[in-house]
């Protein structure tokens, strides 16, 4: 870890301004759950960091009618237990508890989890492994080495680590959108707009400007929510990063599917909407074959590696269980 | 009713019981390494200019010289070492890993920093991390090291045995490299006294630490204080003197002040020893009935390029049935890591899962019960030495676990078992034993005018509960409180402290215990049994009473009391003059495979242990509950991954090591035979710690055959191999 310079602002209004007139490479600091941990393994070298984790305009969970509203810094734990979250968007309130651990979820903030970076065990052990998102044109490791966990969906020559978050997986799955401010102002970001796959520069992993700050995340609100599910599997039962999952959302009537939305975690370089699959389900009856056809459409893509191709199946079955699972809530 | 609670519980809980590097001395001083990114070759400069900028770094040291720091030697070469190799002496840099230089700074956090900033030059070797990797070497074990105790076992002629037998089994099975990873890390705070150095470091080895560093230094042992009275797991990765300790004891010194050095988690996966990979051929001869003939276990194990770490696999599978006729084949395959060792269970883990496979498989091939033929081929007799086994109560484990496991439920048929939620169940069972041995002890007793009873013994407490053991040992021979006995273990300077591990401690421990209570009865004017009225009799005495007795094993010579007292290991077991003595134990496990996504999960297990006589059962059954646990991850989890373009190990951090969580633990029942073995020991104690685990994962490996039909040769299993 190298010195850095720590700002604590006290409103909202001094953390723009904070970040406005930060040194190059300045980073916000929410729950520190990621920022501390890749700044001990000498990844993240900031010269500063702006604190905004107890910045009570941030801490903020509404729920109106037309939209769930929560504020970049409530704590992930707080989401996951929040009543109206867990009984009308149960895939929201998994989502959230299905990652990490208590301790960590009670630190952690909602808007940072979504800027969460890749677990990749090439990028975080060290100098030794060429890695184009630590260091580019030094290669990929990952690519012909042990990339078991690694993505299957848009990854590329230069990078295939697999994006880890499970929140931005369920919120893809619900539209939600970002509201961000910045040295220009505020502006809104479609969440299926904040992450970007690797190309040719995997440094570059989303589209937020240097400066700019997540304020709060609306999810708008949709019946689809209550026939949710974010089913993720992972190699033990608590505290993995998921092998595969998948956030389903949809409504149900008279056996038919209405609404539908499908998004896939763990599985790609970014929060993956799999649209393809969703359109073989929109007003198609639903049987266990057309559940397990989704989760082949979701996955025509695919492009296994040396030891993930096990995940392709796992994947498939994934959506397919999770599919059913909604369904079943849809129809309660 | 005796109170039989864990006596160190509320000091663990509540923090207030210190840790080797728990402690904070005046001025400290704190250390960190620098490590090595090649998979192998030579350093040829290493650049501390940036790291000695850092404010506050006090020294960077990259070669200590040849007089100031000698070798230790490898433990299992009479030395005091996990491995022989000792780093920061020369330019051959042998694995991944191996550190380079040693800061010092004011604060960790400039420690930190400087190691950081430590850059090298490298000339690079072909390297070999894995058993089948071009340029690792293979040796028949038993004429690189020839001592009689290594020898492959050979009873009768097994192999024509086997091929002339009417059911053959022949099956292969592998077996991850795996970490130990215990909670405490390793690492040490070490202070110069004038000339003494005292030494905290959470050690299940003081005795060899000391002797070591002596050595090392060039110094007397008598100067050298260890001090360890808490392990927070050793798991055999304490077993000896650590690499780092020499050069923090010399940079103490030229420092002057305390130095504290606590390896980060990443460090520890090449810092340390673990359990190396290996590879189990087993064919088995048996009639129709499942009644073996002869068996024949023949073992690759991986050592490092430096030492020789020897593999003793066949020592309990040639016990576990009575085979008229066994082979045993060891070889050691060198590659470039660092010394493997001994992580607990750590041969007979991966023999049992191999060897309870294959008699897994030849029920299957018979279409016995895999209960019933363990016990049709059940013996009282040491079928490599003749004799008799001291005890030997694996088939009550057998019926008893089945009885309690509801295993006449069971319908053999593979994937015939189905839950509510359209899971495949699947039960499976396995045997496992592990060897019985003593070592040299001796207990210092001290009877106190307030009652108290002082005990220091030779022994760590490392959480097995050895400490609750000699506690309720005295408290239940003299009639006083457990609260009124104070055990002193760890610690040089009580006793020698050999070497606890290979389950022996308590086997060791209580027998000294035993006899100075029998001696400090008789200081104390009372008789020879019965409850001691201790005050009073101290009071009579005019002066606190005192008894020192020191214990050998059965048969053992009187020298092997002066080889513990020198720091070296003094083992005398499993096979003693009249006897062989080994622990026993039956898993029963049941699995639940999902139908689709197919995760594996263990809702119950039913462990029943001959472990002799138990004498803490609290923390007994604690310890085997622990073992299982580790076991059900050994089968289904951990596998310590290398990658053959960087050497060394990949996944080293505890997210990427996946060992079991709480969630992944659901219900282990745990049952004891409970029979004293007399023949082994005074207070009938047997071994404990390492035989829970053992047969484990080979009970989880046959349930999962039984839930989905298939037989898996490789551990771990995951998602998968099941999908």
């Amino acid at each position: 870890m190298r010195p850095f310079a720590y700002l604590a602002p006290t409103s909202l209004a001094d953390a723009v301004d904070a970040l406005r007139d930060a040194a190059p490479g300045t980073k916000v600091l929410a729950g520190g759950t990621t920022l501390y941990d890749l700044m001990k393994l000498g990844i993240e070298t900031p010269p500063a960091v702006v604190d905004v984790h107890r910045l009570p305009e941030l801490n903020t969970i509404e729920t109106r009618d037309d939209e769930l509203v929560f504020g970049a810094g409530a704590r992930m734990a707080d989401v996951a237990d929040h009543p109206v979250v867990r009984d009308a968007y149960p895939a929201l309130s998994e989502s959230l508890w299905r990652a990490a651990s208590q301790q960590l979820r009670n630190m952690a903030s909602v808007g940072g989890n979504l800027l969460q970076r890749t677990r990749c065990g090439y990028f975080r052990g060290g100098a030794e492994f060429p890695c184009n998102k630590r260091e580019p044109g030094s290669g990929c490791a990952a690519l012909g080495g042990h990339d078991r966990t690694h993505a299957l969906l848009g990854a590329g020559d230069a990078c295939i680590a697999t994006y880890p978050g499970d929140w931005a997986v369920a919120l893809l799955a619900f539209d939600a959108v970002v509201d961000v401010v910045g040295p220009r102002g505020e502006r809104t970001v479609p969440l299926a707009e904040l992450h970007v796959e690797p190309g040719d520069d995997p440094t570059r992993e989303h589209t937020l400007d240097p400066g700019e700050l997540i304020l709060r995340i609306r999810v708008p609100a949709t019946p689809a929510g209550r026939g949710s599910t974010y089913l993720k599997i992972r190699d033990r039962e608590s505290y993995a990063f998921a092998l595969a999952s998948a956030a389903v959302a949809m409504t149900v009537e008279d056996g038919v599917i209405g609404d539908c939305r499908i998004a896939l975690g763990g599985v790609a370089t970014r929060p993956w909407r799999a649209e393809d699959a969703e359109r073989t389900l929109r007003g198609a009856p639903l049987t266990p074959e057309a559940a397990r056809h989704a989760g082949e459409v979701a996955f025509a893509g695919a492009r296994p590696g040396t030891y993930n191709g096990f995940r392709v199946e796992l994947g498939i079955r994934t959506v397919a269980d999770a599919v059913r699972i909604a369904a079943e809530r849809a129809t309660r | 009713m005796t109170d039989t609670r864990r006596v160190d519980a509320y000091e663990k809980v509540t923090g207030q019981a210190a840790y080797g590097t728990d402690r904070v001395p005046e001025g400290v001083a704190y250390a960190t390494l620098a490590l090595a990114r090649i998979g192998r070759g030579r350093v040829s400069r290493v650049d501390t200019a940036a790291a000695e900028a850092v404010p506050g770094v006090l020294l960077a040291v990259t070669r200590f010289d040849a007089e100031e720091l000698g070798g230790a030697g490898f433990i299992m070469g009479g030395g005091f070492a996990f491995q022989s190799l000792q780093p920061l002496v020369d330019d051959h840099i042998a694995y991944r890993g191996q550190p380079i230089a040693l800061i010092v700074a004011e604060t960790l956090v400039a420690a930190t920093e400087a190691a950081e900033l430590v850059t090298a030059e490298y000339e690079t070797e072909p390297f070999a991390v894995h058993l089948d990797a071009e340029g690792a070497t293979t040796l028949v074990q038993e004429e690189a090291i020839p001592l009689p105790f290594l020898a492959d076992i050979k009873v009768g002629d097994a192999d024509a045995a086997v091929d002339a037998s009417p059911v053959r089994i022949d099956s292969t099975y592998e077996y991850a490299a795996q970490h130990a990873v215990p909670m405490e890390l390793n690492g040490a705070v070490v202070e110069w006294h004038g000339e003494t150095l005292v030494v905290h470091e959470g050690t299940q080895n003081a005795a060899a630490v000391r002797f070591g560093l002596a050595q090392q230094l060039g110094i007397d042992a008598a100067n050298i204080e260890v001090r360890s009275p808490y392990v927070g797991g050793g798991f055999g990765q304490k077993n000896s003197l650590q690499p780092h300790l020499g050069p923090l004891a010399l940079v103490a010194r030229r420092l002057g002040r305390p130095v504290k050095l606590v390896l980060a988690r990443t460090q520890t996966f090449h810092n340390g020893s673990f359990r190396p990979a290996t590879r189990h051929r087993v064919r088995l001869g048996a009639d129709e009935t499942g009644k073996i003939f002869a068996a024949v276990h023949e073992v690759d194990q991986q050592t490092s390029r430096h030492d020789l770490f020897p593999a003793m696999h066949t020592e309990i599978t040639s016990r576990l049935y009575g085979f008229p006729a066994f082979r045993g084949r060891h070889r050691l395959v060198q590659t470039d890591v660092q010394t493997p060792g001994y992580m607990r269970a750590p041969f007979e883990s991966s023999a049992t899962f191999a060897f309870e496979s294959a008699v897994d498989e030849l029920a299957y091939a018979t279409g016995q019960d895999p209960v019933a033929l363990r016990l049709a081929n059940d013996t009282m007799t040491d079928p490599v030495t003749g004799r008799p086994f001291s005890t030997r109560f694996l088939a009550e484990c057998l019926r008893r676990g089945a009885e309690e496991f509801g295993w006449a439920a069971r319908n053999p048929e593979p994937r015939s078992m189905r839950a509510d939620d359209g899971s495949f169940v699947g039960w499976g069972v396995a045997a496992g034993n592990y060897p019985g041995s003593i070592v040299p002890a001796v207990a210092h007793l001290t009877a106190g005018a307030d009652g108290c009873v002082t005990v220091g013994v030779d022994g760590h407490e490392m959480g097995q509960g050895i400490r609750s053991a000699i506690a309720l040992l005295v408290s239940g021979d003299l009639g006083i409180p457990t609260s009124d006995v104070e055990v002193r273990v760890g610690d040089t300077r009580f006793a020698a402290q050999h070497l606890t591990a290979g389950s022996w401690g308590t086997a060791s421990a209580l027998p000294a215990v035993h006899a100075g209570l029998r001696e400090l009865r008789k200081h104390l004017n009372a008789a020879d049994t019965g409850e001691v009225d201790v005050a009073a009799a101290v009071q009579r005495a005019g002066h606190p009473v005192e008894a020192e007795v020191s214990t050998l094993g059965p048969g053992q010579p009187p020298e092997a009391l002066d080889q513990a007292k020198a720091g070296h290991l003094a083992i005398s077991g499993p096979v003693f003059p009249e006897f062989s003595t080994f622990s026993w134990v039956a898993h029963f496990v049941e699995v639940r495979v999902e139908p689709t996504t197919c995760r594996i999960r263990v809702p119950r297990v039913v462990s029943v242990v001959d472990c002799g006589r138990v004498a803490s059962p609290v923390t007994a059954a604690s310890q085997v509950r622990g073992g299982v646990v580790w076991g059900i991850g050994g089968a289904l989890r951990e596998e310590s991954l290398a990658d053959d373009r960087f050497g060394g190990f990949l996944n080293a951090t505890l997210e990427e090591y996946p060992i079991m969580v709480n969630a992944d633990v659901h219900r282990i029942d745990v049952a004891f035979v409970d029979e004293p073995d007399l023949l082994f020991n005074p207070v009938g104690v047997k071994g404990l710690g390492e035989v829970a685990m053992v047969g484990v994962a080979a009970a989880v490996a046959n349930a999962v055959h039984h839930a989905t039909g298939k037989r898996h040769h490789r551990l771990p299993i995951r998602l998968d191999d099941v999908l």
